[in-house]
């Protein structure tokens, strides 16, 4: 079937039936992962997938349906039946897909999205990095008596798009991953850990090998863990914690948050908010990133957008309705799968590394925690209050000495930017978002 | 990856008459039989189909406006071939014949053995029937669906003015399963489901801002937002935004806490429920394995998970492996009783299925899961017991909460919290969470209240990647010494 061709009929019929505008937004994609338990396989996945979003305004009123059903008579009552459910929707003159002269042109090209090593892994290539990695995490230690999860997978996903305003564009890309989750057992207490790598690239990976025995080391490393007292210290996180707290951070600067005054940046464009050396990036051209694609979920072409630059608060994300709200320019940030509505989000986002390594961070605090792991989902964008569960080691004298659990960190974001004060070498992506080992010069760890 | 839970809080809708129209099949007479043998056809033991069609209708409002609304249609089959403690998996979205096959035998990939023809036959079981909705969702009008939330507006910003922001959203599946496999067993099931919720952000003096978020729906008919209704959701939501400006910091430290009832069941689902299902124990991954019959909780503490609950969010007819909802007692007076199992797992352990199998979609393979899981209530009254409090933290309302279940540490944020002082409640703290590790909180349960209160049907709960419905349920209880994540020391 031609995707491309189905997507603009699509569109087409929607005009056909009084839509005065309609885009339509197809996804075709195939996975296959594997697991394994105690060296042999757990299980086998192979799947196919496919469907289409087809969004419409009908007199300024914004209707949207999708399917996975592309029989023939089934799609056009899907049109229809977006068509008629933009009635219930209320006009908004502010409503509009993509004007042509945001839409991404022929020049915009992304290379090195797809690797055709991943296209055409082998089935055996997964089962033999599962059972390997599973093999390293158990040589590492012999405390390391299971795994909750091992497994790799790859998959293939191709976008394809048109726009009764002139979106017309498709790309291809692929995807591999490997991920380890044992579990540490010294007879008193279980812990467990994860460590994984998801790449476009095969060459890209890390080691089988190099994942089993990180996560290993990194749940070894917490047995005994216990609570300390509470008390206001210095906090470093490593650079995956790091990275969730840089989210937090994009999630403020969501222009639709900032336009409904739902997020503490709000009011501070263009204000000094941290350090001079903080410069948080969103880039959907990053070489090779995970979130790298030539447009985005509307099909405006991606860009590199610094939101905080030198410690300035320097740009909102924004997508091409909320734009128009806030009278400022789509930043390339509609994000979405082909069963909702483009949402802004982020695309490659990251914290610009410092020069220091992280040993020298840990070294130069006397009393401290070095923050691993962390549950719940922590700050809440409209007041800056973060809170959340942490895990990870204590730090005396510039040294890692005991495993810490059941405590929690909290402070406001704003308060944690500001007091940002030293930035690690070590930018680590592991999905599309990444950050260096990151420290802050005083929080709340609540315990005993 | 820990196990996570996303989302809100009560009543239980009346039974409604039964549906009177008949769907169409969703496969053609004898498609699944032949899906069966093609995932038998290189030697495994056992072969599953799983078939589902749900069309989900969705309206949000923003800005004081209905900003869209939205449909779709999600389809497809999952084949599920066991052979030895090995499992094969595949899923399409086709639902064609050739499609299925094909599926099938990728699927049948997993065993070695090379098989042989065979022919299998299936038959409908009966299925029970806890859930019936008087007209299914799908077929109800959207403009009834966008009204809810224009009331819902109108009501959250008639409360106080000072309700800057108002978001809804109302959104509704009506989702048809069939499940055969090669034991000769057929279970179909609809499963209706809505949900009803408002976020509202409140703005005090010196710009200080609050959120409030409520609603709720479950297996029920369109006909529940009468009595639930969205004026109902809308003011308990500005009532916690508006109730917690000028809120202090939480303390840092461990506490007396006294729970709400209702959404605070989140606790037992994080403290205790993952770490009782099957997968964890027989992988050994949970701090409750190997634990049957110890004491691992208060004498206070009954824990019970019970997928026949009426109308309830977390309810199933059949499970996803179809097998029948069930009510299993987990803890007994503090003693652990039981696991949840799911088919595969309980029979690698010699068990029998718990009806806990469930996945999100065709597109998982099912794993051991909750349905609604609640605490019995016990003997005191909510006043005795936040009487009996000379200082703590009432914990009135919740976010989510997260566990990892094999140190046990699991956290509960919550959104509306005052402090108590000689068994009153006094002023709000904003930002507080609770951590604890599962047993030991459980320990720590000082009293129970008379006061049963189910969820209003928000919860769901995120495992391995796969989100289902749950509901959850807890009386007013109290908890000594759990400590309380807060900004504020000494």
């Amino acid at each position: 079937m031609n995707y491309q061709q189905l997507a603009k009929k699509l569109v087409q019929r929607a005009v056909k039936q009084g839509a005065q505008q309609a885009e339509a937004y197809l996804e075709v994609g195939r996975e296959s992962s594997c697991r394994v338990r105690d060296g042999k396989i757990e299980d086998l996945t192979q799947a196919t997938s496919k469907g289409v979003g087809i969004r419409v305004l009908v007199k300024n009123r914004l209707g949207f349906a999708y399917t996975s059903d592309f029989d023939p008579s089934s799609l056009n009552a899907f049109v229809d039946r977006a068509i008629a459910l933009a009635q219930a929707a209320a006009p908004n003159a502010l409503n509009g897909l993509p004007k042509a002269s945001e839409l991404a042109g022929k020049k915009d090209v992304v290379k090195d999205l797809f690797d055709p090593a991943v296209a055409n892994l082998a089935s055996d290539w997964k089962i033999k990095a599962a059972l390997e990695m599973e093999k390293a995490g158990k040589a590492l230690d012999p405390r390391i008596t299971t795994f909750d999860n091992v497994g790799a997978g790859d998959s293939v996903a191709d976008v394809y798009m048109a726009s009764s305003e002139g979106a017309e564009g498709s790309y291809s890309g692929t995807y591999v991953f490997l991920y380890a989750v044992p579990v540490a057992s010294d007879g008193q207490q279980l812990q467990t850990s994860y460590w994984v790598d998801y790449k476009r690239f095969l060459g890209e990976l890390d080691s089988p090998e190099a994942i089993g025995k990180e996560a290993a080391r990194r749940a070894v490393r917490m047995l005994g863990a216990k609570k300390v007292k509470s008390q206001k210290v210095p906090v470093i996180f490593d650079p995956m914690m790091a990275a969730g707290f840089v989210g937090a951070i994009a999630a403020c600067a969501n222009g639709d948050a900032v336009f409904k005054k739902s997020s503490i940046f709000a009011p501070l464009l263009g204000k000094k908010i941290a350090p001079a050396n903080v410069t948080i990036l969103d880039d959907g051209r990053l070489a090779k990133g995970l979130g790298t694609a030539p447009f985005d979920g509307e099909g405006v072409a991606t860009r590199r957008t610094a939101i905080v630059e030198g410690g300035k608060l320097q740009s909102f994300l924004y997508d091409a309705f909320t734009a128009r709200k806030a009278k400022a320019r789509t930043t390339g940030n509609a994000a979405r799968g082909y069963s909702s509505l483009p949402s802004i989000g982020t695309n490659n986002l990251y914290l610009e590394p410092g020069t220091r390594s992280p040993e020298e961070l840990i070294r130069e605090v006397k009393n401290g925690f070095y923050v691993t792991a962390m549950l719940g989902r922590g700050a809440d964008p409209v007041t800056g209050d973060y809170s959340r569960g942490a895990n990870g080691i204590w730090i005396e004298n510039g040294e890692l000495t005991r495993p810490v659990q059941e405590v929690t960190v909290a402070g406001n974001l704003l308060t944690m930017l500001r007091d940002v004060d030293a930035i690690g070498n070590d930018l680590t992506f592991r999905g599309s978002s990444g950050a260096p080992t990151l420290r802050f010069s005083e929080l709340t760890v609540s315990g005993e | 990856m820990p196990a996570r839970t996303t989302a809100r809080a009560a009543r239980r809708p009346a039974a409604h008459p039964p549906r009177v129209s008949t769907p169409p099949p969703l496969l053609p007479a004898g498609v699944l039989e032949q899906v069966l043998a093609a995932g038998m056809s290189r030697g495994a033991e056992f072969a599953e189909v799983y078939v589902e069609r749900a069309v989900t209708t969705a309206v949000s409002l923003d800005e004081g406006k209905i900003k869209s609304a939205q449909t779709g249609l999600a389809q497809g089959v999952g084949v599920r071939v066991i052979a030895g403690a090995q499992v094969g998996y595949a899923y399409s979205d086709d639902l064609d014949t050739d499609a299925l096959l094909r599926a099938a035998r990728t699927a049948a990939l997993v065993a070695q053995s090379g098989g042989s023809e065979q022919t299998f036959s299936v038959s409908r079981v009966p299925t029970p029937s806890y859930y019936r909705v008087a007209t299914p969702l799908a077929d109800i009008e959207v403009a009834r669906k966008a009204e809810l939330l224009v009331r819902a507006n109108k009501a959250a910003r008639a409360f106080d003015p000072r309700i800057q922001q108002v978001m809804g959203t109302y959104v509704d599946t009506t989702k048809r399963i069939w499940v055969a496999n090669t034991q000769g067993r057929f279970a179909e099931d609809t499963q209706d489901l809505c949900r009803l919720s408002v976020q509202v952000v409140a703005q005090g003096k010196n710009k200080e801002r609050r959120t409030g978020f409520y609603g709720g729906g479950g297996r029920v008919s369109f006909g529940h937002f009468d009595t639930f209704t969205p004026e109902l959701v809308a003011r308990e939501a500005a009532r916690q935004a508006i109730a917690t400006l000028g809120a202090a910091e939480a303390k840092a430290g461990p506490q007396t806490v006294v729970l709400a009832p209702g959404w605070s069941g989140i606790l037992l689902h994080e403290a205790v429920g993952h770490g009782l299902e099957a997968d964890f124990i027989r992988k050994k991954t949970s701090l409750f394995a190997g634990k049957l019959n110890q004491q691992v909780a208060s004498d206070l503490v009954t824990v019970i998970d019970d997928g026949t609950v009426a109308n309830s969010r977390g309810s199933i007819n059949v499970d996803d492996e179809g097998n029948p909802g069930e009510r299993k007692v987990l803890i007994e007076n503090g003693k652990l009783r039981g696991y949840m199992y799911d088919a595969l797992n309980a029979k690698l352990m010699g068990e029998k299925s718990s009806g806990s199998g469930r996945r999100q979609s065709f597109k998982h393979m099912p794993l051991p899961r909750m349905t609604n899981t609640y605490l019995a209530p016990g003997n005191d009254t909510p006043e005795d017991i936040l009487r009996s409090v000379k200082r703590g933290l009432y914990c009135a309302q919740f976010g989510g909460g997260q566990v990892d279940i094999s140190n046990g540490n699991f956290v509960f944020e919550v959104s509306e919290a005052y402090q108590i002082e000689d068994g009153k409640i006094g002023r709000p703290v904003k930002n507080a969470i609770l951590i604890g590790v599962g047993p030991e909180a459980l320990k720590n349960v000082s009293r129970v209240g008379c006061d049963p209160m189910p969820d209003p049907g928000l919860g769901t709960c995120g495992k391995d990647g796969q989100s289902v419905p749950v509901g959850v349920g807890l009386p007013t209880l109290r908890i000594d010494n759990i400590t309380v994540g807060g900004t504020r020391v000494g």
